[in-house]
């Protein structure tokens, strides 16, 4: 046996010190009696005239030097210079998803989850690390591989949960090369289940304890909440709300609207087991302001009762056409409501004065600096124009994007386009086995839709397809909706603001009340804020006035709080709850507290005779 | 001082009581307590044959009348009782609050003047010898008569204790050096390490009729002093070191309840009469309660 700190045998010097303490003698008080006959029983256990006859009997004292004995060699810290295997490496991964704050398990889901990863901390051998990861729309390292319990237990206290979605496969993708090579390492992940995207991850393998939390799932949360301009009459609102019973028994509640914390209007919602209701409220609106949805249900899970909607007034988009002939283009943009068309042959002051440019074949004498949709303008310097191509093959084109709802290209013939390479800026929207045929994206702060064919050389004007389109698209290059579009921030992810330029730093306003201040470089031109963990209206102030950002949840994946007991990766693998508990916890402690509780009886039992 | 020792108001209730001795009187000099002599007084005894020398006035002239022959006429004669207390004025009797020498001295006192008012002979042994007041000890070495009864409680009031006791040779002289055995009155805390069943005995064999009054102080039967202490024996002036509790104080009673039981059994062994009083208990409650229901006086 060897010692690391044989120093510490110095405070060996305290023996002889506690034995002497033993060899002095108390301060007794002096009385005169008359006679020391009737004290005779008294006198023997305290007669001691030698000193050493004294110490003979202390067990007092011999439990003293052991203890000082004991202190001292574990202040020594001895170790066997055995061989034992490397420790086992212990990845936590800790769910901090809004479904976390379910109350079903007391406090919650989290703090259960918390006081489990607790446990599995008290149950590390000296040899083990651990790393904590908390899993929310982002992941964080709270803690690198450390041995230290310490560190461990104030990483794990310092985790919150989040009103976000959960993204458990971030989480298992930093967790993956940590323990990739090892054997012995082991992730423990501790979540409800409610993780929509664990099919995109490949199990390979990997040792996964999935502790369980969550005991039932009774909740009533809204899905999905927009508010958009009335179809049939412009000037009013529509807001749609979806509401969803994840439980299994049927629920009433009421869904209550409220403009700018004004009452609008409440509606009477019953659900069956796991049923969703789409609810549509008509509202009049005066003013740009904040529509709140919140149901009024009794349930286990608050955060996704509670959704807050921007809504900006609508207003006209004016549109400058430039074009020699006009023909169906022209048509389709005056069928589009709320817009003012003005058709020219050329470009004025870079077309400062409208919201959107649509170029129609022609060569502008200078190119717009607003949104603009071109069709087929070359040259041009947005995109590289290489050739020809003759009828080109409508092969795919992605309906998920805004431009392309209720889009289709089925029956679209096209007689020449010119053939370009994707640019860096742009996605293809429409695309030929040679050449994207629609491309749309935005060069910095301005957004281009590009059609690389003439659309009188194609069929497209005569599909229904046609006037869809143009309507999708000056909604998507109009600023006012692309602003709306971005006042609109799920819980997690970033929120945008173009910079004009001359602010120097922005004032952030959570929805707890509390101002942030967040310096701008110089030459920056967006500000992006990511601390949005909390779901709430931010308002920030970047000099140029005060913008507001609704943050909501929106997530039917975190509404469905039902306690998954499988959790399934990629095709093949999945992981099932774990009952077991974490093995080998130590007991000195409890050891120690003994050992104080027998040294205090001692101590009481000493004195209680003089008392 | 003399109204200190024993108050106006007991002197007379003192002077109805007379002790009662259990056995006749062995003086020689003549009382009021019957006694196995013959002698002169009008209690008749017996009659006895005229021999030439005797009293002729003694001579019963009616029987002569009647049978013609000298007889004698024999009376009981009437002889004092010798009271001999004996009295701890040792160091270790001047504890306790009441003192328990102040105590001992009025039990003694009311005790010899009960005496001297029933014209017994009073003697008190003081002990130890003590040098300063030794002529007042060899005035209460021998006191008669009731007009001696204030110059006794005087005397007693003036004493001064001190001094290590020997209980068994103080008890053995007393009982050697008396030269008639009577009543003897132990007054003593008894807490002699040498032990005083020596002494008693020496009395009891001599024929004292013994009477046992233990003295202890409050202090002594329920110590009120706790915590690591030293004691310091107040006779022998020996250290001894005791650390006492509240919890030890069963203990520390069960010790004294011993010590007193062993003492009244060896006196109940002897036909001794044997009384545990506390220096606190009213001096009338002993006397006229206790002594009087043990029929020690009467």
């Amino acid at each position: 046996m060897s010692f690391l700190a044989p120093t510490a045998f110095a405070f060996a010097a305290a023996i002889p010190i506690v034995i002497l303490f033993y060899l002095l003698k108390r301060r007794r008080v002096v009385k005169l009696v008359p006679s020391t006959l009737l004290w005779q029983r008294f006198l023997a256990e305290t007669q001691a005239s030698a000193p050493f006859q004294k110490l003979r009997k202390n067990w007092l004292l011999v439990l003293q030097l052991l203890l000082l004995t004991l202190v001292i060699l574990a202040l020594a810290r001895p170790f066997f210079a055995g061989k034992t295997a490397a420790g086992r490496l212990i990845v936590v991964i800790l769910d901090a998803s809004a479904s976390m704050q379910s109350t079903d398990e007391s406090p919650s889901r989290f703090e259960r989850a918390r006081r489990e990863a607790f446990d599995l901390v008290n149950s590390l051998h000296e040899t083990d690390q651990m790393v904590v990861l908390l899993a929310s729309a982002h992941t964080e390292v709270r803690q690198s591989p450390t041995s230290n319990k310490a560190a461990l237990r104030r990483a794990l206290q310092s985790c919150q949960p989040t009103d976000t979605p959960t993204r458990l496969t971030e989480a298992l993708k930093i967790a993956h090369p940590l323990v990739k090579d090892r054997r012995d390492a082991e992730i423990h992940l501790y979540s409800d289940g409610a993780a929509p995207d664990l099919t995109e991850f490949e199990f390979e393998g990997l040792n996964v304890v999935y502790h369980q939390v969550g005991r039932r799932a009774l909740n009533v949360g809204i899905v999905s909440a927009e508010a958009r301009a009335h179809p049939e009459d412009p000037r009013r609102r529509a807001v749609f709300a979806s509401v969803f019973n994840a439980s299994s028994n049927n629920v009433s509640g009421e869904l209550e609207l409220r403009f700018d914390g004004t009452f609008v209007e409440t509606r009477h919602v019953e659900l069956g087991p796991r049923e969703t209701s789409p609810q549509v409220f008509t509202v009049s609106q005066e003013k740009d302001g904040v529509f709140t949805l919140r149901l009024d249900v009794a349930d286990e899970l608050l955060v996704d009762n509670e959704v807050q909607l921007a809504s900006l007034m609508p207003k006209p988009v004016n549109v400058l056409l430039v074009t020699r002939s006009g023909g169906y283009l022209e048509r389709a943009l005056r069928v589009v409501p709320n817009l003012s068309l003005t058709v020219a042959e050329d470009i004025a002051d870079g077309g400062a004065n409208y919201d959107v440019v649509v170029i129609d074949d022609v060569l502008p004498s200078s190119w717009p600096a607003v949104n603009t949709l071109a069709v087929r303008s070359a040259p041009t310097n947005w995109v590289q124009v290489t050739g020809r191509v003759e009828a080109p093959l409508i092969v795919d084109w992605k309906n998920t994007h805004p431009l392309l709802r209720f889009v289709n290209f089925d029956e679209v013939q096209i007689a020449e386009a010119l053939k370009v390479r994707t640019p860096t800026w742009a996605v293809p929207l429409v695309e030929a086995p040679d050449t994207p045929l629609v491309l749309a994206g935005e060069l910095g702060r301005q957004r281009v839709v590009w059609i690389g064919f003439d659309t009188m050389q194609s069929t497209w004007p005569l599909r229904i397809s046609f006037p869809i389109f143009v309507a999708n698209a000056i909604d998507w290059l109009n600023p006012a909706s692309a602003r709306a579009s971005q006042a609109m921030v799920r819980a997690g992810d970033p929120i945008r603001t173009p910079l004009s330029g001359s602010a120097t730093n922005a004032v952030v306003q959570l929805p707890d009340g509390t101002k942030r201040t967040v310096p701008i470089d110089p030459g920056q031109r967006e500000f992006a804020f990511a601390d949005t963990a909390r779901q709430g209206v931010y308002k920030v102030d970047t000099g140029d006035g005060e913008s507001w950002f609704c943050v909501n949840l929106l997530d039917p994946a975190e509404t469905d709080t039902t306690p998954k007991s499988e959790l399934r990766f990629g095709r093949y693998a999945r992981a099932l709850a774990t009952t077991l508990k974490p093995a080998n916890l130590e007991l000195w402690r409890r050891l120690a507290a003994a050992a104080l509780a027998v040294m205090m009886f001692e101590w009481w039992f000493y004195h209680r005779r003089t008392a | 001082m003399v109204d200190t020792l024993l108050s106006p108001e007991l002197l007379p209730r003192l002077e109805q009581l007379e002790l009662l001795a259990r056995r006749r009187a062995k003086s020689s000099v003549k009382g009021e307590r019957s006694s196995r002599a013959r002698g002169h007084s009008v209690e008749f005894a017996d009659y006895r044959s005229y021999v030439a020398g005797d009293d002729l006035r003694y001579l019963d002239w009616n029987l002569y009348g009647r049978l013609e022959r000298l007889f004698l006429k024999l009376y009981e004669e009437e002889r004092e009782l010798p009271v001999r207390m004996f009295l701890d004025a040792s160091e270790s009797m001047t504890f306790g609050e009441p003192v328990k020498f102040d105590f001992a001295r009025q039990v003694a006192g009311a005790i010899g003047y009960i005496a001297l008012c029933g014209f017994d002979c009073v003697s008190t042994v003081v002990f130890p010898e003590h040098e300063s007041d030794a002529a007042l000890r060899t005035a209460l070495r021998m006191v008669r008569g009731r007009k001696s009864a204030l110059a006794f409680l005087r005397n007693l009031a003036a004493l001064t204790a001190g001094g290590p006791a020997n209980l068994n040779e103080s008890l053995r002289r007393g009982a050697v050096e008396a030269r008639h055995a009577g009543l003897a009155v132990v007054i003593s805390d008894f807490l002699d390490p040498a032990g005083y069943e020596q002494g008693l005995g020496a009395l009891v064999g001599r024929g004292f009729q013994v009477d046992v009054i233990q003295v202890l102080s409050p202090e002594e039967l329920e110590p009120t002093a706790f915590g690591d202490l030293r004691l310091v024996d107040s006779e022998t002036g020996a250290q001894q070191e005791v650390t006492f509790g509240r919890h030890r104080l069963a203990a520390y009673r069960q010790t004294v309840e011993a010590y007193v039981r062993k003492l009244r059994d060896f006196c109940r062994a002897r036909g001794a009469s044997f009384f545990l009083a506390s220096s606190a208990t009213p001096l009338d409650e002993l006397v006229l309660k206790r002594l009087r229901q043990a029929e020690v006086v009467g």
